[in-house]
């Protein structure tokens, strides 16, 4: 058996090239998961993180249902024979000069200690002693701060310096530290309450309770009060789509790498066939040769897993600040820390390597010992049995896909059964690659013949003659085209509903301030609708309140001014909806409307300050800003119930042909200008919100570039050993009188032919994905529908990645080709 | 001079408290004691410009009252300082210290409109001895007026530092905290007259104008209500005695001093003296330290350093902060024919404050018995020892 061994092992060092390329095949899927779902992990842990570090030791939170809180109910709280410690909190968000939007905890250091020992302490224990004034200065002067390390970092500024931000200059008095890292402006709370203009009012109340069942009922009324369990779960939930949509792609990558090292094994099995069959011939036994596989298949599988771990963990530092500024930009700020090296990321490494390099190894090997050894001998011409071998498969393709419709219909029950049915389909479809490279044989050698010649023509015959080897690269190579084009295909048509739906909804000629920026003060609207002229304005505010145990947002606006100037896109009906929100009711998003299966005409209770009330559900909207679910209704409506009155934004429309339009714009704009208030256009606001949807698809864009990568070492790998196998061929061409031009040509036709059958096969399965990825996915994970726009980017996009993948293939074999073929002889004649 | 005493609490413990942060500024939970440090320490060092905003305390002092059981805002440091011995149905001991600080940072607070922007700090400390079990408890907090939370009313006796309050009623001054499993809700009403300390109630306090406090006691106070300890689990009905101090300044003292011992005590016969002697760096006894002997009929005398013997008979060494306390006492005062003996009735009543003011000391209830103008006596009341845990010297 070690003559066996050595026999194989010699023919990895004989082949450097295609030994390397099976181990960066291996390598990249492995990168490919290892990446991924590190990344994942890490982002997500630094959210968990995040969230702990804010929330200290106080077991629960008291808020309002929406808005802030009167200050004066501490005092009332102070007095409950439940609190054991309490710290009012104000926090809010504040734009620096550098765009950035950072949180501002406004704190009171002696209330805090209790809460946030770490945080309250922090600034006080790092800094000199002997400028002790500064702590005096935290407390009575209103621009003093404390900043997070990493922030003052970032911005190279150190305590003393002034930090800029759209609310004015700060000035730094010390830096603390924050595990989570997610960077924090500290400040006290009675400049917090005059920064952002809430005298009298706070955002929340940290608590430490001794009683929670004493403290609660107490409270019920008004509050919401949740402990930090709860909070956390809210708040996790609150990414479960995200989380799936992470959890996704790590599969998918898992998948496609799986898929890519199963073919790399299967691969390297099927090229030594012959040698096999020479060492059965000459008495080797059927399990020497066995091992003797399995030891290389390890070998590789080890390697390949540890390099693809280590490829995967730097992958992986790239990939956790993509995950980490789009849950910044959608839910929560997150400063994703460094995923840690460990020793179980490599042995992860290995085992997805090694794993996958068997099952890859496993089908070959056992047909290579059910064979006949003299059968091996004979080389590789498409026997009558190899064809009905891949109609079989080809049935069994078409059963799978069958399968995968049905999950893909199942899939109310679980979006995970859509997930299955996607991977069950891109399995199926991948099978189908063999019959579908035969029947478009003869076309390919018309095509190729008056491409290239006689060379053409041999070329496209090579592809089919040698279909155990092409057949699964080009699958390999289909399933990463399809992939990039069903998720470019996917992110196309999102985008465009989504442009479609600011079309809808963002119809204002000014919109003053937006969610993430700073509120409009109540008096600046009072003071903007006693202009004469304006066709209308619409105070928008959105808060998050419960709803049923889960967060979903409010949205309040007004309707009269919407129903003159918004065209929202309704389930059913059209602007007459309004009026039942004039009238006290409410209208839901259409991911409301799914989430909690509630239809026109419903009630939808939410708890008030005084209260549980319900209102009547109007109509149905399309909407994007969340999937969580929506509620809209009229301020009136929102103020009653909670008595909220902070206005988020406002949106200013003037009729087109109000002769003044100018001057009134102007006039705006001026006014708020005064006040520091931004101004967008509808336009630039459609841009910010298309910058954040781009930003948010990133991951997902760079998992389409992973796949490519991927597939590309999968079809080198393949004309390389199509190649080298066939060097009796090659000496064949040349005693025919074949000139090394001719070779050539016929080499990276051979590339360019496979890269063809893949790109045209992965138009036909990315299609197929971008409509289950919309219709089924997103609908399921999202509750929202997009609309599929046939758009023809992503195809002409993937079309020359194909065509380039193929020809940067077909470079090293064709530099082979030109190094070797002119000493070529026919030597086994 | 007897209002030292609580000036001298504030500022040289915390004084020495600094001295420990110095050494231990890693210690995780500095903010407050440095805030204190700040307010209690700082303006004394950075400059005279800080103390002339405040008013001082020179010349004789109006009182009126309820007025002066008020807060006096325009004097930078405040206190009222509540002990008392206390026993339950079946006769078991204990006592209680409630006390409330209030320590100017600013003469007008920066935006006097918003309830957050800070004026004052307003500090408390909140301890419970149970003599049966030999336990101690003590805690404290500290918070700024905010919407509520802390204050010290004009006018009456009203001063709270979140759910821990003192308000007078009528002639009843009623007491409440709660902190956990302790609590304690008592109605305390004067049996004598108001004691003013020094020249009618002006303590002079070292050479300098200004350098001096205002001070008066209610010394015996009977006491009734319920408590809480942490064993207990349930408020239970208590009665006893309870000694009152209220002070006001805006000065500290002088650097040569490392600390006090002090005393309330109440003897059998009705007679209560007030005692206390400034150690001073060298080992001598501040020539200024003195006492108050209160008669049964409420009149009373101030007594001078020479007519008090104080000697210690016994030590006890914190086994927190490796200090090390006076814990027996021989106390003979022959002008008032006083001859007594002094026990702590818990050796462990030290109190390390991080909370609040940052200060470590020991305040505890005491007992003892003696003779009184040649009539046997048993003794109770409260003793203070201050700078005793650690040292004072990086201070000075």
């Amino acid at each position: 058996m070690r003559v066996v061994t050595k026999s194989f092992l010699r023919y990895l060092i004989k082949r450097p090239g295609l030994s390397v390329l099976q181990l960066l095949g291996i390598a990249c899927g492995v990168a490919a998961v290892i990446g991924m779902t590190v990344s994942a992990r890490s982002a997500l842990t630094s959210f968990a993180m995040a969230v702990d570090f804010l929330r200290g030791k106080s077991t629960h939170v008291m808020e309002r249902p929406a808005g802030p809180l009167d200050e004066k109910t501490l005092e009332k709280l102070m007095l409950d024979p439940a609190v054991r410690y309490f710290s009012p909190v104000v926090d809010r968000k504040i734009k620096l000069k550098t765009g950035e939007s950072v949180r501002v905890l406004g704190i009171d250091p002696f209330l805090d200690r209790s809460i946030r020992p770490e945080l309250s302490n922090a600034p006080f224990s790092e800094t000199d002693v002997k400028n002790r004034q500064t702590y005096v200065d935290f407390l009575l002067k209103e621009t003093t701060i404390f900043l997070e390390k990493n922030l003052a970092t970032d911005l190279g500024l150190k305590p003393g310096e002034m930090l800029s931000t759209s609310r004015g200059n700060f000035q730094i008095l010390g830096l603390f530290a924050n595990p989570s890292g997610e960077p924090i402006i500290l400040m006290d709370i009675a400049h917090a309450q005059r920064l952002f203009d809430l005298s009298g009012k706070i955002d929340r109340v940290d608590l430490i309770l001794s009683d929670e069942a004493g403290f609660l009922p107490r409270w019920k009324e008004g509050y919401r009060i949740q402990s930090h369990s709860q909070k956390k779960e809210t708040l996790l939930a609150m990414l479960a789509a995200f989380r799936l949509n992470l959890e996704a792609l790590s599969l998918l990558a898992l998948f496609v790498g799986v898929f890519l090292i199963y073919n790399t094994t299967t691969f390297a099995v099927v090229s030594r066939r012959r040698d096999a069959g020479i060492l059965r011939s000459l008495g080797a036994q059927n399990s020497e040769i066995v091992l003797s596989f399995l030891a290389e298949i390890l070998i590789f599988g080890i390697l390949g897993g540890a390099l693809g771990a280590i490829i995967g963990h730097l992958l992986a530092h790239f990939l956790v600040n993509l995950v980490g500024s789009t849950i910044s930009n959608l839910y929560f700020f997150v400063r994703p820390v460094e995923p840690p090296w460990s020793i179980m990321t490599i042995l992860a490494g290995v085992i997805i390597g090694g794993g996958a390099s068997l099952l890859g190894g496993f089908l070959p090997l056992l047909e290579l010992i059910r064979i006949d050894p003299v059968q091996t001998l004979s080389g590789r011409t498409v026997s009558r049995k190899s064809r009905i071998k891949t109609q079989r498969v080809a049935f069994a393709g078409l059963a799978i896909i069958v399968v995968s419709i049905i999950l893909l219909l199942l899939s109310f029950i679980n979006v995970y059964v859509g997930f299955a049915g996607v991977f069950a389909f891109i399995l199926g479809f991948s099978l189908l690659t063999g019959i579908i490279l035969i029947a478009l044989g003869p076309a390919m050698k018309w095509l190729f013949y008056h491409l290239g010649g006689l060379p053409g023509k041999v070329a496209a015959g090579n592809i089919r003659q040698n279909l155990s080897r092409t057949n699964i690269a080009v699958s390999a190579f289909m399933i990463a085209l399809a992939l990039s084009i069903g998720l470019g295909s996917m992110i196309g048509s999102f985008r465009k509903s989504l442009v479609w739906w600011m079309g809808t909804q963002l119809r204002g000629d000014l919109y003053i301030s937006t969610i993430a920026e700073i509120q409009v003060p109540e008096e600046f609207y009072e003071e903007l609708k006693a202009m004469p002229g304006l066709g209308g304005i619409d105070p928008y505010r959105n808060v998050q309140v419960m709803y049923n145990g889960f967060q979903i947002s409010i949205s309040s606006i007004d309707a009269s001014v919407l129903q003159r100037y918004a065209r929202f896109g309704w389930l059913k009906g059209g602007n007459e909806n309004w009026e039942a929100v004039k009238n006290g009711g409410v209208i839901i998003s259409e991911s409301f409307a799914r989430r909690f299966k509630t239809k026109e005409g419903d009630r939808v209770t939410l708890d008030g300050i005084e209260g549980p009330v319900a209102l009547s559900v109007g109509a149905i909207f399309y909407d994007y800003t969340t999937e969580h679910g929506l509620i809209m209704m009229d301020r009136s409506t929102y103020i009653k119930i909670f008595g909220d009155t902070t206005i988020n934004s406002l949106g200013i429309f003037i009729d087109p042909g109000n002769p003044q339009r100018a001057e009134l714009l102007g006039e705006i704009r001026r006014k708020a200008q005064e006040r520091n208030l931004p101004v967008l256009t509808s336009k630039q606001l459609e841009r910010n919100i298309l910058a954040l949807f781009d930003s948010t698809f990133a991951v997902t864009r760079s998992m389409r570039f992973l796949a490519i990568i991927v597939a590309f070492f999968g079809i080198t790998g393949a004309l390389l050993t199509l190649f080298l196998e066939r060097k009796k061929d090659f000496g064949i061409y040349r005693a025919l009188g074949f000139s090394t031009s001719q070779i050539s040509i016929m080499t990276v036709l051979e590339g360019l032919g496979m890269g063809l059958v893949s790109f045209l096969l992965s138009t036909v399965g990315g299609t197929a994905l971008a409509l289950i990825l919309i219709k089924v996915i997103n609908l399921r994970s999202f509750n929202w529908t997009v609309f599929y726009y046939p758009e023809w980017q992503p195809y002409v996009v993937t079309g020359i990645v194909a065509i380039c993948a193929s020809l940067g293939a077909a470079l090293h074999p064709l530099w082979k080709v030109c190094r070797t073929y002119p000493q070529m002889q026919i030597r086994e004649e | 001079m007897t209002g030292d005493r609580k000036s001298a609490h504030s500022s040289k413990l915390i004084a020495h408290r600094e001295c420990r942060m110095i050494r231990h500024c890693s210690n995780p939970s500095a903010i407050i004691m440095l805030l204190i440090i700040i307010a209690f320490v700082f303006p004394i060092r950075t400059a005279m410009a800080v103390e002339k905003d405040w008013k001082q305390a020179i010349g004789p002092w109006q009182w009126s009252f309820p007025r002066d059981h008020g807060a006096h805002p325009e004097y930078r440091t405040e206190w009222w300082y509540f002990t008392g011995n206390l026993r339950d149905r079946e006769g078991n001991q204990y006592g209680y210290q409630l006390t409330f600080f209030r320590q100017g940072l600013t003469l007008v607070a920066p935006w006097p409109d918003n309830p957050w922007s800070i004026r004052d700090v307003y500090l408390a400390h909140f301890a419970i001895v149970d003599r049966t079990s030999g336990k101690f408890w003590y805690y404290d907090q500290a918070s700024r007026s905010g919407p509520g939370l802390a204050g010290a009313k004009l006018g009456n006796l009203d001063v709270w530092t979140l759910n821990w309050s003192a308000k007078m009623i009528g002639n009843t001054i009623h007491l409440k905290a709660h902190m956990d499993k302790m609590a304690l809700d008592l109605e305390i009403s004067p049996r004598k007259p108001r004691v003013f300390h020094g020249d009618n109630g002006l303590s002079t306090k070292g050479p300098n104008p200004g350098q001096a406090s205002y001070y008066y006691s209610l010394t015996d106070l009977a006491t009734k209500g319920w408590i809480q300890t942490e064993l207990s689990k349930n408020y239970f009905a208590v009665t006893g005695i309870s000694w009152f101090d209220q002070e006001f300044g805006s000065n500290v003292l002088g650097s040569d001093q490392v600390g006090w011992d002090w005393f309330g005590i109440h003897l059998s016969d009705g007679r209560d003296i007030m005692l206390f002697q400034l150690r001073k760096k060298d080992g001598t006894i501040e020539a200024c330290s003195s006492g108050t002997i209160i008669e049964k009929d409420g009149s009373s005398r101030h007594l001078r350093q020479s007519e008090i013997s104080l000697n210690v008979k016994e030590h006890w060494k914190s086994p927190k902060s490796g200090g090390t306390y006076p814990a027996r006492w021989g106390i003979k005062i022959p002008s008032t024919g006083i001859d007594i003996t002094l026990t702590p009735i818990v050796a462990s009543q030290e109190l390390v404050t991080e909370a609040s003011t940052g200060v470590t000391y020991w305040e505890g209830a005491v007992t003892g018995s003696g003779i009184s103008k040649g009539i046997s006596v048993t003794v109770e009341g409260y003793a203070e020892l201050t700078g005793y845990a650690g040292s004072l010297d990086r201070v000075f």
